[in-house]
């Protein structure tokens, strides 16, 4: 119960994190915040089952992804700022 | 006791280095406080018994993302911009996320005992798992981390292809 | 002949058939259409010949709901063979003579369509066994007929005397379908044979109602007053429509219609009684009408609807046989009046009686053919008119003196204005061009064809009685003695008249010239029509498109897009482009999404 509390006060804070800040590295850190804390929730829910080796393995390829979706992440931050972006009032491409 | 006492000394490490990357001005003490936060999800994992994960947690997260992070920063010259990212406090914001996190712990209250446990698992039995049952998926991250490698590098571009 | 009388229903699959394939191919059949279409007739001769004695009969299911059935077929008895003969007969003249006056026209093969339509419809309508077919033979006619007066359509007052037509006759079809739901209603079914079969047991009101609204229908179709106002301007049409429709076949599906549920009029003294004064009405006023026209197809217009008053006469008095029989001379004589003026017509390049004289020496054949139509109209012995005239003056003298009388001076104002066209026309001075020629073959057998009936048919008498069923009454000699010489003094009168050239002013003292001139203008019933019904219906039709339509109803949908739009604009204005509004509004909807389903499952 206190971990399920920790995992969604991390969360909440991240997702504050990403609707708030105005940079765009920022908002990708306040990203991995919150996945963060979601990997936390699960590890802790692994934790809590009969058979945990299953659960580890569950949270290593959930690490593994959310590593690469960071990866890509910070190609797309790169290639905003070679083009002069840097915060996220300047990316307006879904704009209905 | 001590347990719990060093259960609590990670959750305060954990959410201050949080808060400080939410809340900053200054993009390096934004880092250090994202390696303190990712620093701590890796105590945790050990305390709960998960070593493996609290190894590649490390490796990939402290010493991957985060370098990358560095690299991102100090390549294109931002850290020297001195205090160059706003903040603002936007109460709507700090409803949603207040009431998302209220509703997680609402929904999820249940599947949880009502003191963290260690439990932990072993090296063996994970990999047994993971070459196991969990074959499809352990293959399928393979591949995302493949597609996340040739995606990263079409999206920078050929300028920097070297 | 066995054979054709067994299948009589294809009296009407055929010319169907035939108006279908020359419809569609209107611009592939040429001069071929007008013999393709002539199979019609013919074939309607064939049966109705040989089912004089007894025809055949049939019938399918068409509709059915729940224990009520409609169904759909024929019933050929004697009636019905005569009016295949007279429609067949008449129908071929009229095709035939059509090939010379239509020759060069542009619509020459959807001409041919529709006659061959009407042919099938007006069989199907004589044919039919119960009153579902017999309406749809009615309005199908209806609609054959506005195709071919409004045939030049380009015309605008052929396309508005098309309109006229259909109006009016919708007014009297209206009526009858109000009949036919009562008898419905009354008996369960619309088969002929099941509802007069049951008249007896029907209640009085019940019968009055439908024996009214039938004759209502009648009173459209066959064009008496106060619904006659469409048959002159019908006249816009070719002059062969004129003869086989307006003339000989469709104006007397009226009559026809009374005379097949005779039994309901039988029952029903008040629908006889109300027949009885619209037809002397109608055959007194069109007989005035007709004497102050001028153009020659107006006159044989009210000619035919003072006839059909005779004939509805005779229907209000009881003798129905006697109307039948007049019926079937009067498609004779006036068939061959309509086509020997369109003859005329044809040959002078006019239809102004003023405008033509003398075309006598010019058109022989012709002339003669219009005299001997003219004598069978006036009713001169031995000519078939005389012989069904003078039966139906002494029916209605019989049974209502009033209305004989009225029915001899019809029979006067008759013989003038015969006497008056005539003169015009053919004797006297040039008074047109001059150019005048005789029509071709294909326009002048059939006028002897025609004119060969209208001799003969007065000794078919007894026969056409016998096969209808009935006794023929022998001539009483005194009354056709004097219903020749009534005719004969008019007929004085008339030529009289005509001295003048046709001008109105003529020979009149001033106070008869402007009952005259009030007479020529058919009384004002138009202008009164015009006035009191048509030009309220267009201002309400304008008002509806105006305010009703435009202001109400297309605010009401105007404002249902524009509230559309409105909502939809308000929805886009979350999309900003700011993915960090996006990301809140996801988070949102995360939340209340799963408050929704812990609430579902608590």
């Amino acid at each position: 119960m206190t971990s399920l509390a920790l995992a969604c006060v991390l969360m909440s804070v991240g997702l504050y994190g990403l609707l708030t800040r105005r940079d765009i590295i920022a908002v990708l850190a306040s990203i991995e915040v919150m996945l963060g804390g979601a990997q936390l929730l699960l590890a802790a829910y692994s934790a809590s089952v009969t058979l945990a080796s299953p659960a580890q393995g569950v949270t290593l390829i959930v690490l593994a992804t959310i590593a690469a979706e960071a990866a890509v992440g910070l190609a797309l931050l790169v290639a905003l700022v070679h083009r002069g972006r840097t915060r996220t009032d300047q990316i307006e491409e879904v704009r209905g | 006791m001590s347990v719990t006492l060093l259960w609590w000394a990670l959750a305060a490490l954990t959410v201050a280095g949080a808060v400080a990357v939410i809340a900053t001005r200054e993009m390096m003490r934004m880092l250090l406080g994202l390696g303190a936060f990712l620093l701590g999800l890796a105590g945790f994992y050990a305390w709960y018994g998960f070593e493996l994960l609290a190894v590649a947690e490390l490796f990939v997260y402290v010493g991957g993302v985060l370098v990358l992070f560095l690299f991102a920063i100090t390549s294109m010259g931002r850290d020297r911009e001195g205090r160059s990212m706003e903040r603002r406090l936007d109460l709507g914001a700090l409803g949603i996320s207040a009431g998302m996190g209220l509703v997680l712990l609402v929904a999820l209250q249940s599947t949880l005992p009502a003191a963290p446990t260690a439990v932990g698992a072993s090296v063996e039995d994970t990999a047994a798992a993971l070459l196991g049952p969990l074959l499809p998926y352990f293959e399928l991250a393979g591949v995302v981390l493949l597609v996340a490698l040739v995606a990263a590098l079409a999206i920078i571009g050929r300028e920097d292809a070297r | 002949m066995n054979v054709l009388r067994e299948m009589a229903y294809l009296v009407v699959g055929v010319p169907l058939l035939i108006a279908v394939v020359l419809g569609l191919g209107v611009r592939v059949w040429g001069r071929a259409a007008a013999w393709i279409a002539l199979l019609g007739p013919l074939l309607a001769v064939a049966v109705g010949a040989s089912s004089l004695e007894g025809g055949a009969s049939g019938s399918v299911r068409w509709l059915a709901a729940g224990d009520s059935v409609l169904t759909l077929g024929y019933h050929v008895d004697g009636l019905s063979a005569i009016m295949l003969l007279v429609v067949g007969v008449v129908a071929a003249c009229v095709i035939v003579f059509s090939i010379g006056y239509m020759h060069g026209d542009r619509g020459y093969v959807r001409y041919f369509a529709i006659l061959s339509l009407f042919t099938a419809a007006m069989s199907g309508l004589v044919i039919a066994g119960d009153l579902v077919g017999l309406f749809i033979g009615w309005e199908l006619v209806g609609a054959c007929s506005f195709l071919l007066i409004g045939f030049w359509y380009e015309k605008p007052a052929a396309a508005e005397a098309a309109r006229k037509a259909f109006m009016v006759t919708r007014v009297g079809d209206a009526a009858m379908l109000v009949g036919l739901a009562v008898l419905w209603r009354a008996t369960g079914t619309l088969e002929l044979s099941a509802i007069l079969g049951s008249v007896g047991s029907l209640a009085p009101a019940v019968v009055t109602t439908a024996a009214v609204c039938l004759l209502l229908g009648a009173v459209g179709k066959s064009a008496q007053f106060p619904l006659h106002i469409w048959l002159p301007d019908a006249m816009e049409g070719p002059t062969p429509v004129s003869a086989l429709i307006h003339a000989a076949t469709m104006v007397a599906a009226g009559v026809f219609l009374v005379a097949r549920t005779w039994p309901l009029f039988e029952a029903s003294p008040e629908a006889r009684m109300v027949a009885l004064v619209l037809g002397t009405i109608t055959a007194l006023g069109a007989a005035t009408i007709a004497l102050q026209q001028t153009d020659i197809k107006k006159v044989l217009a009210y000619s035919t609807i003072s006839q059909l008053g005779f004939m509805f006469a005779a229907l209000g008095v009881g003798a129905w046989p006697v109307a039948i029989f007049h019926l079937v001379t009067h498609a004779a004589f006036k068939a061959l009046l309509f086509l020997t003026s369109g003859s005329v017509i044809h040959g002078s390049g006019t239809q102004d009686l003023r405008e033509m004289g003398g075309l006598r020496s010019k058109m022989p054949l012709t002339a003669v053919a219009w005299i001997i139509g003219g004598l069978a109209l006036a009713g001169i012995p031995p000519l078939a008119g005389f012989f069904s005239k003078d039966e139906v003056v002494g029916s209605v003298l019989a049974a209502a003196p009033w209305a004989g009388v009225a029915l001899l001076a019809a029979s006067l104002l008759t013989g003038a204005y015969v006497a008056r066209a005539t003169r015009l026309a053919f004797f006297g001075p040039v008074r047109g061009t001059g150019e005048a020629h005789e029509s071709p073959w294909t326009m002048t057998v059939p006028m002897a064809v025609l004119a060969v009936a209208a001799i003969g048919l007065g000794f078919a008498g007894p026969s056409i009685a016998a096969v209808l069923g009935a006794e023929s009454e022998p001539l009483s000699l005194g009354l056709a003695a004097l219903a020749v010489g009534l005719a004969g003094a008019g007929a004085l009168g008339g030529w009289l008249l005509a001295a003048g050239g046709g001008a109105y002013e003529n020979g009149f003292p001033p106070a008869l010239t402007r009952v005259w001139g009030a007479a020529r203008d058919g009384y004002g019933f138009d202008a009164l029509v015009n006035g009191a019904i048509v030009r309220p219906m267009a201002a309400l039709a304008r008002f509806t498109d105006s305010v009703v339509d435009r202001q109400g109803i297309d605010r009401v949908a105007e404002g249902f897009a524009g509230l559309a739009r409105g909502v939809g604009e308000m929805f886009a204005r979350t999309m900003t482009g700011d993915g960090q509004t996006y990301s809140a509004l996801l988070a949102a909807g995360a939340i209340i999404l799963l408050c929704i389903t812990m609430w579902l499952v608590r």
